[in-house]
């Protein structure tokens, strides 16, 4: 019977430990295979016999657009998209939970239904609008239609939302006694309880922005508009072979999101997903 | 008197709420009727004309959606693309439920696990099929792992080449895509089973029931809203591939169209022949396959998995 146990412990966390092993293993390879020279490449070796930084270097300044610059662009792009939401999510979430007004249940069921509508039936469309407003060129007005386009979030105006409605009211009626008017209430009560709620947007649509390839690849034009994901997606093909500094674009496209990881975890495993299954 | 002046006060902040709430919803409901409403009902308009790169040259009716189904190479796109979902989602789902069960448990450094589980689906998809790209060539890794397993890789019938062969190449995506999302079904699972009250478990077990006994008929059943959620949301992003697609395989889905998918075929149609129209009654096509499919799984989950998002 002990011994039984003892099996089942030891298989069980054997288990554990093999399947971690299989989701790290992959990044610490690109890792290596980011300091190795040339003729290591495709050697097992997990430790470079002669560790160098010349896919660094290349990646800092030999390509164009160089690592810096895109870098700067899918920095850009994610911030501004990050406000966008958190400013609109939190808008109409909280219209929609709280406040009452002729047309809102309508509104709210279009909103949700809306989310069955897939990116890629938006992709023609989008793109003849984006084209006649004049924003499909190499100008830095490109950047708008990035904008534009991932402006509203359907899921995270449902979010916010779904959190709202747990904040407990007697903090509104409070503030309403003490004569604050729907705005105060919102700026002064709201807000400032549903801090978490705005961690759990903002780190979801920064790791959604900062990875998309989809949008990027149609809308940016000028490569000095590239963003990570599109860079690594056009240096796959011209460096063929030379996997090096591919692999250190691997490595620092995928750091930004490790930290939003390791600081944001709680937020995203507590909050979004509770919402979404739980309610 | 005094009632009057409270019953106008009272309709006032009515009103003022009703402004208020309007105001806050004005700007992003303005850029959703749009972005998404009105976006869609362009698609389909886009999709009945002859759409060039100059703008409409004549009204076909629904020419466009005839000539997709006729088209060989989209209909490879539609079979890759269900054929890629209907063995991604039953892999991701019973990989997430099993690593939701395992690290549910008490254990000793099961935050440790939970994260590293989870990470391959909050890494980029460029980032990580390029990854994947390198560690699958003939002479990756992967292929040096089977070696040492004592597989002969020259002599297979792919001689190794796993992405460069068109019949390993979708297999090879498969088996990516549901390593990289089963940390995400991972969470939901995990969000749902933490919600499940305890005592119901307890008392089967008081009953006598087994452990198996006690998965199947209690923890199985009250895990319905994440089976709900894991499978349509599964199902929608399989049948949207396209990032790994175009990674692996360019924007012709080589080798042999094995990549294509009607997403990488949508692109293809846009902005290699500029046949928008054409490209938009795929768009539309895309979402009435997935319009479907959602409302199939709302018919097989019942209402009540539908209304546990509310």
């Amino acid at each position: 019977m002990i011994n039984m146990a003892k099996f089942r412990r030891y298989f069980f966390y054997g288990t554990l430990i093999a399947y971690s092993a299989f989701t790290i293993v992959p990044f610490l390879w690109s890792l290596s295979t980011s300091i190795k020279p040339q003729d290591e490449v495709y050697q097992s070796n997990l430790i470079p016999h002669n560790p160098t930084a010349r896919a660094y270097a290349t990646v800092f300044g030999k390509i164009q657009p160089n690592f810096p610059s895109l870098f700067a662009n899918s920095l850009f792009i994610a911030c501004v998209v990050v406000i966008l939401h958190l400013i609109f999510a939190s808008l109409a979430g909280y219209a929609f939970a709280r406040l009452r007004f002729p047309g809102r249940d309508v509104l709210f069921y279009l909103v949700l239904g809306s989310m069955m509508i897939p990116d890629q039936l938006r992709l023609v469309p989008i793109y003849q609008l984006m084209v006649k407003m004049g924003l499909i060129s190499d100008r830095p007005s490109n950047y708008l239609a990035i904008f534009l386009v991932k402006a509203i979030s359907a899921a995270d105006i449902f979010l916010m939302r779904q959190y709202f409605l747990t904040i407990p009211r007697e903090l509104e009626d409070a503030a309403k006694i003490d004569g604050a008017g729907p705005v105060q209430t919102f700026v002064r009560i709201m807000l400032p309880n549903a801090m978490p709620v705005m961690a759990t947007v903002a780190i979801l649509t920064f790791q959604g922005t900062w990875n998309d390839l989809f949008w990027p690849s149609i809308i940016l034009q000028s490569p000095n508009h590239w963003t990570l994901p599109f860079g690594i997606l056009q240096f796959k093909g011209q460096f063929s072979t030379d996997w090096p500094p591919i692999m250190a674009l691997v490595v620092l496209s995928t750091l930004p999101i490790l930290a939003t990881y390791i600081f944001g975890q709680r937020y995203i495993i507590n909050m979004q997903l509770g919402s979404s299954v739980k309610g | 008197m005094a009632t009057s002046t409270i019953e106008r006060s009272k309709r006032k902040t009515k009103i003022q709420e009703a402004l208020v709430g309007w105001g806050f919803v004005s700007i992003p409901m303005g850029l959703f009727f749009v972005l998404s409403i009105g976006i869609f009902f362009y698609a389909i308009y886009i999709s009945t004309y002859n759409w060039g790169i100059m703008g409409p040259r004549g009204f076909l009716g629904i020419e466009n959606y005839t000539k997709a189904i006729h088209d060989p190479i989209f209909l490879k796109a539609i079979r890759n693309s269900i054929l890629y979902a209907a063995l991604v989602v039953p892999l991701q789902t019973m990989a997430g439920l099993i690593l939701a069960l395992l690290v549910n448990s008490k254990i000793k450094g099961s935050r440790f696990f939970r994260s590293s589980f989870y990470f391959p689906s909050v890494a980029s998809s460029a980032a990580i099929t390029t990854l994947f790209i390198f560690l699958m060539a003939p002479e990756g890794l992967f292929n040096k792992i089977l070696t040492f397993f004592g597989v002969d890789v020259p002599n297979l019938f792919n001689q190794g080449a796993w992405l460069s062969d068109s019949r390993t190449a979708l297999f090879s995506v498969i088996g990516l895509n549901a390593w990289t999302t089963s940390g995400t079904m991972m969470l939901f699972y995990l969000a749902n089973l933490q919600s499940i009250d305890g005592s119901y478990t307890e008392a089967a077990i008081m009953d006598g029931a087994s452990r198996r006994q006690v998965f199947w008929y209690i923890t199985m059943p009250l895990l319905k809203p994440a089976h709900f959620f894991v499978v349509t949301s599964g199902m929608i992003g399989a049948l949207q591939l396209y990032d790994q697609a175009i990674l692996a395989g360019g924007a012709d889905g080589s080798p042999d169209y094995s990549l294509m998918t009607m997403v990488l075929y949508i692109y293809n149609a846009c902005f290699r022949q500029f046949a928008f129209g054409y490209a938009s009654a795929i768009g539309v096509i895309l979402f009435i396959i997935i319009f479907s499919l959602t409302m199939f799984q709302k018919l097989i989950f019942g209402n009540d998995a539908w209304k546990a998002n509310d």
